[in-house]
């Protein structure tokens, strides 16, 4: 498939971990998607926004205005009602089924596996920041600065310059694996994020999805989002 | 009446020092975006927020004055008007001027600017960001031809092209409009973007075209006919009403439909662009200078042609400001009937302030075009020897 291996294969990387190159290639038969229960989800805990931060080495600079959040968790309440709960809720990149930001990338950097995971591949992109402005869900960063620090040497680290988002941990799930935050929500034993085949009826998710009313993030703008919520 | 045109010839101390000055701007530009290029761009007023700021207003602005100031050599080239004919060749070298520098402004803004032929190599067509470029090179393709043939004298080739390069320039203009127009966010999506950024650029164009003939003519000490400018001034007061006409409807709409309404109250009244929409665009930019040109006493008079000309081109700017950074300020509501209350991200209402570092990227562009300009003076036969009505 075009990109999938040059998405995350820093040449330099590839050469010494070549599991991180997607060997078994994307599938149209599989389409990912994450339900995310808030109900569940407890409101003081970050261990999903660390474990994805350690694991994709996401930039932090100590700066909102630059600082990166492939998954962030923002407090909301009902408008004008001081007193209303408030609510806790995650969010991350859509991967969405109409993405806005690989229709308006203009050397098709930002693009769409066939399991419907959304990329930026980083060797391609001019850093125009297209895509940023056009994702409705403020879930695309730009690299505005050089992240110092490399913890996961498994993992490469971007060059300032290029734009990032999530990506499902594609390299873990392509080895059959769960995406960082799903697995760090496991251990605690909260299973907050299921992550799943849509396309597969017998899939947790699957079944998660029939049972309860699940929705995702202003469904109304056409983007088909495929991070749904349980309780918004 | 025969036009002739002649190159400038450059020999005083002031040609001079003029090309050392707009070199010198060049080279603080190109350190600056040096800086931008090895650093990061976290050392320009962007953010995750606002990712687009000052390059991109520029480079919508010159973008609408490249179509601008060609509409002036259609003047004389479709419609037959012969005395606009010792500007064609100027309004001609304009257009191609502007469209490289928003080509430029583009560019150095990207994060990675080393990577200028990737877009060449993969082309997404159905990005904007990939039509325009290609939209472009056409359009300062075409241009090239329609200036040689000007040079020429081939007058049906120069009609057909004029032709071809007008058109070309609604399908430029249009594209760029779009850039923003067909991005799904409140302050963004329109489908009058497109239209409404050709009415701006017009006003725009026609108003520089006057403060260039103007000065150029002044500073050569040529003969230029009063007339002429009395005639293009009328010419922008139309332009500046029908672009108003869009800005009002675009806004009557968004302040009509509930679902629309907290932005345009946002756009209107909402902090430091309502400011510039008001006082600069509306005011300074539109009311002012169409009441001037409009008054039958000022509307002839050079001074107060040349100062509206001055407001106009200061009021698309303005123009272009509120195109850009109200629709990256104010976000997609994301839990309508919701607010968020605490995040890791500027989530809300954000603030854009332009950066030295842009400041100084803008003045090195326009130093390299205004340095080829000039020095496209001096070595092609550009200038009319003089500019009159013939009786």
């Amino acid at each position: 498939m075009v990109g999938t291996t040059s998405a995350f294969g820093l040449p330099l990387l590839a050469a010494t971990n070549s599991s991180i190159a997607n060997p078994t290639g994307s599938s149209a038969r599989r389409k990912w998607g994450m339900v995310i229960d808030l109900n569940r989800c407890l409101s003081g805990c970050t261990v999903c926004l660390e474990a994805c931060r350690k694991e994709n080495n996401v930039a932090f600079h100590g700066d909102k205005r630059w600082d990166i959040h492939w998954i962030r968790k923002v407090r909301i309440r009902r408008k004008h009602s001081a007193g209303s709960t408030e609510k806790s809720v995650i969010l991350l990149c859509n991967h969405c089924e109409n993405p806005p930001c690989v229709q308006v990338c203009p050397v098709k950097a930002s693009y769409k596996r066939d399991d419907g995971i959304v990329i930026v591949d980083h060797h391609r992109c001019i850093g125009c920041r297209y895509c940023v402005i056009a994702c409705p869900y403020n879930a695309r960063y730009f690299n505005f600065k050089e992240n110092r620090e490399w913890h996961n040497k498994n993992y490469p680290k971007r060059m300032h310059g290029v734009a990032e988002s999530c990506t499902f941990c594609a390299h873990f799930v392509d080895k059959g694996k769960k995406p960082a935050c799903v697995d760090a929500c496991e251990r605690i034993n909260i299973k907050a994020l299921v992550f799943g085949n849509l396309n597969d009826p017998a899939s947790d998710i699957s079944h998660l999805m029939a049972g309860n009313p699940a929705r995702g993030i202003r469904e109304d703008l056409g983007t088909k989002p495929k991070v749904y919520y349980i309780g918004l | 009446m025969e036009t002739n045109f002649e190159t400038i010839e450059g020999r005083s101390t002031q040609f001079y020092l003029l090309m050392s000055f707009l070199a010198i701007s060049a080279a603080v530009g190109l350190v600056s975006s040096y800086l931008m290029y090895s650093k990061g761009l976290y050392i320009t007023g962007m953010t995750n927020r606002v990712p687009w700021g000052l390059q991109i207003i520029l480079a919508v602005f010159y973008i609408g004055l490249s179509a601008g100031s060609l509409v002036i050599s259609s003047l004389y080239a479709i419609f037959g008007k012969i005395e606009y004919k010792p500007f064609a060749r100027i309004s001609v070298s304009l257009a191609i001027l502007f469209l490289m520098a928003a080509l430029l402004s583009i560019i150095l803004d990207w994060g990675r600017p080393d990577r200028i032929f990737v877009p060449f190599s993969h082309f997404n067509p159905v990005s904007m960001f990939s039509i325009n470029p290609f939209l472009y090179t056409v359009y300062i393709f075409i241009c090239f031809v329609y200036l040689w043939a000007m040079f020429r004298e081939k007058e049906k080739l120069v009609r057909i092209i004029a032709l071809i390069a007008v058109i070309w320039a609604i399908g430029v203009h249009s594209g760029t409009g779009a850039i923003f127009g067909f991005v799904p966010r409140e302050l963004f999506q329109s489908p009058l973007l497109p239209p409404s950024f050709i009415a701006a650029a017009l006003s725009s164009g026609t108003a520089l075209m006057i403060l260039v003939i103007f000065v150029l003519f002044r500073l050569t000490r040529r003969a230029l006919d009063n007339r002429l400018m009395v005639r293009l001034g009328k010419l922008l007061a139309v332009f500046i009403v029908v672009a108003m006409y869009f800005v009002l409807v675009e806004n009557a709409y968004r302040l009509y439909l509930p679902e629309s309404r907290k932005a345009a109250y946002y756009f209107l009244f909402g902090g430091f662009h309502s400011s510039v929409f008001w006082y600069g665009m509306i005011v300074i930019g539109s009311i002012i200078p169409a009441g001037i040109l409009f008054n039958p006493r000022t509307g002839s008079s050079i001074p107060w042609i040349v100062l509206s000309s001055v407001l106009t081109v200061f009021g698309v700017l303005c123009e272009r400001y509120l195109i850009v950074i109200p629709g990256q300020t104010h976000p997609v509501d994301l839990f309508p009937n919701m607010e968020i209350v605490g995040s890791a991200l500027e989530e809300g209402i954000v603030n854009y302030s332009i950066s030295f570092y842009e400041v100084l990227q803008a003045i090195g562009i326009l130093g390299i075009i205004g340095f080829l300009f000039v020095l496209g003076l001096r070595l092609f036969r550009l200038l009319p020897t003089e500019a009159k009505i013939s009786e």
